[in-house]
């Protein structure tokens, strides 16, 4: 975990270096024989270009590319110079995110829940779903895994992510018993701490007894796994800070229906917490002080200060029962968390960088930073409104799903013709190939790679942006909403 | 002219399924409209020479010497027997544990059973039986339908070794602990061969006579384990390998083909990534279901799969003649059609091991073709490709000299659904219907 925040921590840097060395010669294709590619089939280049970037950590990037090399993103801004085998995904008019992390989910990837690798079906109805709804990682069981599609290997991001306990007023021998676990397995880490020290001028010196030290327990004061609590009373929700402060580690807490009662308390203990916005339990009438469930939940813990991560009532997708409440309605639950006060910029982290933070796996996905995994989704609306489509999904830097070539939603407000994939649109009837070169040099204006120049390693595309600058440029006007009526991106000429 | 004796006393042992036997002369010939050979074409006017239970001749228009009887039927139309490759008829054994890949079906068989003798009046000349189970269940033996005895029924045995396997840890876990048993076996065997040296050695430094290195092959296998008990080894005798073992040391080596059932696009990943890098040879069985999403995985390129499709491995693919709908939709497929198109090879079995789909085996066949498949792989398919999956088609599957006169007759196109099967014959005797020269 700490590595992980380490890594965390490099990839943000990077991301503000990004711009910077954006003056630079770029030169991503100069050296395409590195010693550890050698045994890589090929390099994959692929850009997300002319969309508005919303990053996941609070930037927003009107008509920017995203580029990716093998998967990872390699940078991220305007006017970008890339290699001619660049598979490029024109998002003009559209809006980027980072692919979604739905904290937990069942069945996406296959039937069980354990043994992952080996039951994995990247073929299945629900993976496609899962991606429309625009999660492309999500945790399962213990493990976080991705929704790579046609290919088994590389799904797991990480397993053995938590190590769960019990605390519940129901159960108060159960709680002094954890407690004693602490203690015990605390006093254990001190006394080897110390034989450690010892140990060098002693070489005699025996490793203190491991007396009632739980391993669970003791992963999580050594940091190996996130201590996880299923609980929603306030009473234990209390129990549960006050341990954490006496231990000193940051509990997850599932469920967590009456924080907003003692968000305070939770946030100075460093607890995260995952909440469904429309979570129904009553108050408890034998008590005084408030209780049961609040929509304003996600916004009180927020405000003060305990991480959030939205969950949705059933994890898995559901075609038939509560419609909206399943694995699918994700964006809606952070929707109904906004209704209750939770900033929007905290409710698109509730679904991207915050559930990834608590899995463990950050520094691979959550947001659009330079060096993270490429898993992008491309809406053609704001992301929280329930009027928005996922259009494509972009896993590992390859388009995992599109509205218009799936089945479930392709029919519903049909992307309009111009914006398909650049280089992958169909020729119409009677419509001649156009000369292999000269699409590409009319596209880039003038700025066609000349036959003087033969030490040029690549031919390069030219600037894509640039071309566009020099015409009226079309940007794409959501209205307040942040919508487009009728799916139909409206356009302004801008001078 | 002795292997023509033989078969000539393995043919009058048959029993037929009927109870009048058509008896026709050793040398006889057959005059048809027309002719599937499969592995030549259709012929017109075919005539087919056959003698002692095999095909002597085939050709259009041929001669026919006087004196030779001659059954004439010019409106007939001929094809040779069916081959189920994949069938548990007539077996009722118990599933196995999940690892038994030295099982054999051969040992389950129970000739004289009415289950065999009822598809021969569908045209099923050739059965391949596979052991039942999951996991690595075990070896497929073939067999004709008819025969006194166990022995008389059997072709060959260890056609191939099935293999099930699903989205699971403990399924791919029985593929490669089988490798890792063969593997053991090699340690193993790697281990006794120094020790030997080693006394060779030994043996060297002391005077001792080396006339035994000279030996051949065949002597050494005769050499018995009491003589390394005895004298010790003089000759290097391998030690034994467990019948598990040995079954995917036979893989290996290729003597074994695997047949792996697979039902879905994600079980073939799972299959080769749970084979890894052995090279052995393999067959699909790919049960389809009413909804399969098995065109996934029928080329690497259609959608950017990382191992090779099943098209361009050029794999054998045992199915059912079915028509598919891709999952949660009525979309049609013609996976059969789309398999034979990508390259695969295929077999096609009947739709289940009842009665009546064994009956209209071939016209399920033909709504398959009618909706897009070859007719030639077709026919292929439930002939000489399923023949070749169970490792006899040298002498069966298609209408070639020197083949068992394994024939169909048939008062119309076999595939159309009006034509009727008149008569069915198993090497040389009618065993159905009623055909006079």
């Amino acid at each position: 975990m700490r590595m992980n925040r380490i890594l965390g921590t490099l990839a943000l840097a990077s991301l503000f270096l990004a711009p910077l060395a954006r003056g630079q010669e770029p030169e991503p294709a100069a050296d395409p024989k590195k010693p550890d590619d050698k045994h890589k089939t090929e390099e994959t280049w692929f850009a997300v270009t002319g969309g508005d970037v919303y990053t996941g950590d609070g930037s927003f990037l009107r008509g920017a590319t995203v580029l990716a090399h093998n998967g990872k993103i390699e940078r991220i801004g305007f006017e970008l110079d890339f290699p001619a085998d660049t598979k490029k995904l024109d998002a003009t008019g559209y809006r980027v995110y980072p692919g979604l992390v739905a904290i937990s989910s069942s069945g996406l990837l296959g039937n069980s829940s354990s043994e992952f690798e080996d039951t994995i079906d990247p073929f299945s109805q629900r993976m496609i779903l899962g991606l429309a709804s625009g999660i492309t990682s999500t945790g399962v069981g213990n493990s976080a895994v991705k929704l790579e599609r046609f290919r088994i290997a590389g799904a797991v991001l990480r397993d053995r992510i938590y190590s769960t306990f019990s605390w519940s007023s129901r159960n108060p021998s159960g709680k002094q018993g954890l407690r004693d676990k602490f203690r015990a397995t605390a006093d254990y880490m001190r006394e080897y701490r110390d034989w450690e020290e010892k140990v060098k001028k002693d070489k005699e010196l025996k490793e203190p007894p491991k007396k009632g030290v739980d391993n669970a327990v003791l992963s999580v004061l050594r940091g190996d796994t996130i201590a996880k609590f299923n609980a929603g009373d306030r009473d234990d929700l209390l129990g549960i800070a006050r341990l954490a402060q006496d231990y000193g580690f940051r509990p997850v807490i599932d469920g967590c229906q009456e924080g907003w009662t003692v968000a305070d308390e939770l946030g100075r203990a460093g607890a995260m917490a995952i909440v469904t916005a429309r979570d129904r339990r009553p108050k408890d009438e034998h008590q005084v002080i408030e209780g049961g469930t609040n929509i304003q939940n996600a916004s009180l813990l927020y405000r003060a200060g305990v991480p959030i991560a939205i969950a949705v009532q059933q994890t898995g997708v559901d075609l038939s029962g509560l419609v909206g409440r399943d694995i699918m309605g994700l964006t809606i639950e952070a929707g109904f968390a906004v209704r209750g006060g939770l900033p929007e910029a905290a409710a698109i982290a509730s679904i991207t960088i915050v559930p990834a933070r608590l899995l463990g796996v950050s520094h691979r996905v959550g947001s659009i930073e330079v060096g993270k995994d490429c898993d992008l989704i491309i809406t053609d609306g704001d992301l929280l409104h329930y009027n928005t489509f996922v259009q494509w999904a972009i896993v590992d830097g390859r388009i995992a799903y599109d509205k218009q070539k799936e089945l479930f939603f392709a029919q519903i407000r049909p992307r309009p013709e111009p914006t398909v994939a650049v280089g992958e649109r169909k020729l119409d009837k009677g419509e001649s190939k156009p000369e292999a070169g000269k699409d590409e040099a009319d596209k880039s204006g003038e700025e066609k790679p000349k036959e003087e120049k033969p030490k040029e390693e690549k031919p390069k595309e030219g600037r894509e942006v640039g071309a566009l600058a020099t015409a009226p440029r079309l940007i794409a006007a959501p209205n307040r909403n942040g919508y487009r009526v009728g799916g139909k991106p409206v356009a302004r000429l801008t001078e | 002219m002795i292997l023509q004796t033989l078969l000539l006393s393995l043919a009058s042992a048959l029993p037929s399924a009927d109870p009048q036997p058509a008896a026709l002369p050793n040398l006889f010939a057959i005059r048809v409209g027309r002719a599937e050979t499969i592995t030549n074409g259709t012929l017109q006017h075919a005539v087919i020479l056959v003698e002692g239970g095999k095909i002597v001749t085939i050709g259009e228009d041929l001669p026919v010497e006087r004196g030779i009887p001659v059954i004439d039927r010019p409106d007939w139309v001929v094809m040779p027997g069916l081959v189920n490759a994949y069938s548990r008829l007539s077996l009722e054994g118990d599933a196995g544990e999940e690892f038994s890949p030295e099982n054999k079906a051969s040992d389950e068989l129970f000739a004289d059973s009415e289950e065999l003798k009822d598809v021969v009046k569908y045209g099923v000349t050739t059965l391949g039986l596979y052991p039942a189970g999951n996991g690595v269940c075990g070896q497929a033996v073939a067999i004709r339908p008819l025969g006194k005895t166990n022995a008389d029924l059997v072709l060959a045995d260890s056609c191939y070794l099935k293999i099930v396997l699903r989205a699971s840890s403990s399924s791919k876990r029985a593929l490669r602990d089988g490798f890792k048993k063969a593997d053991d076996y090699v340690e193993k065997e790697k281990k006794a061969r120094e020790k030997w040296d080693k006394e060779q050695e030994k043996k060297k430094s002391k005077p001792t006579t080396k006339k035994e290195e000279s030996k051949s092959e065949d002597e050494k296998k005769d050499d018995s384990k009491d003589e390394k008990k005895s004298a010790g080894p003089d000759v290097y005798v391998p030690p034994e390998a467990d019948p598990k073992a040995q079954a995917f040391l036979d893989l290996r080596s290729g003597k074994l083909r695997a047949l792996v059932s697979v039902q879905s696009a994600a079980e073939y990943l799972h299959f080769l990534d749970a084979l890894g890098e052995e090279k052995i040879s393999w067959d699909l069985r790919l049960p389809l279901q009413r909804e399969s999403d098995l065109y996934y995985v029928l080329e690497k390129k259609a959608y950017g799969l990382e191992a090779d499709g099943i098209g361009d491995k050029k794999a054998r693919c045992v199915l059912e003649p079915t028509l598919t709908v891709e999952p949660g939709t009525m979309h049609v497929r013609n996976l059969p059609m789309e398999f034979a198109r990508a390259g695969a090879k295929l077999v096609l079995i009947p739709r289940s091991e009842s009665n009546p789909d064994h009956e209209h085996w071939l016209a399920n066949v033909g709504e398959v073709v009618a909706a897009g498949l070859d007719r030639a792989t077709a026919l292929r398919a439930m002939t000489l490709e399923a023949a070749e999956l169970l490792g006899v088609d040298k002498r069966l599957g298609s209408l070639e000299k020197e083949k068992d006169a394994n024939l169909l007759f048939f008062s119309g196109d076999p595939l159309e659904p009006t034509s009727k099967l008149e008569a069915v014959m198993l090497e040389g005797r009618i065993v159905f219907g009623e055909v006079k020269p």
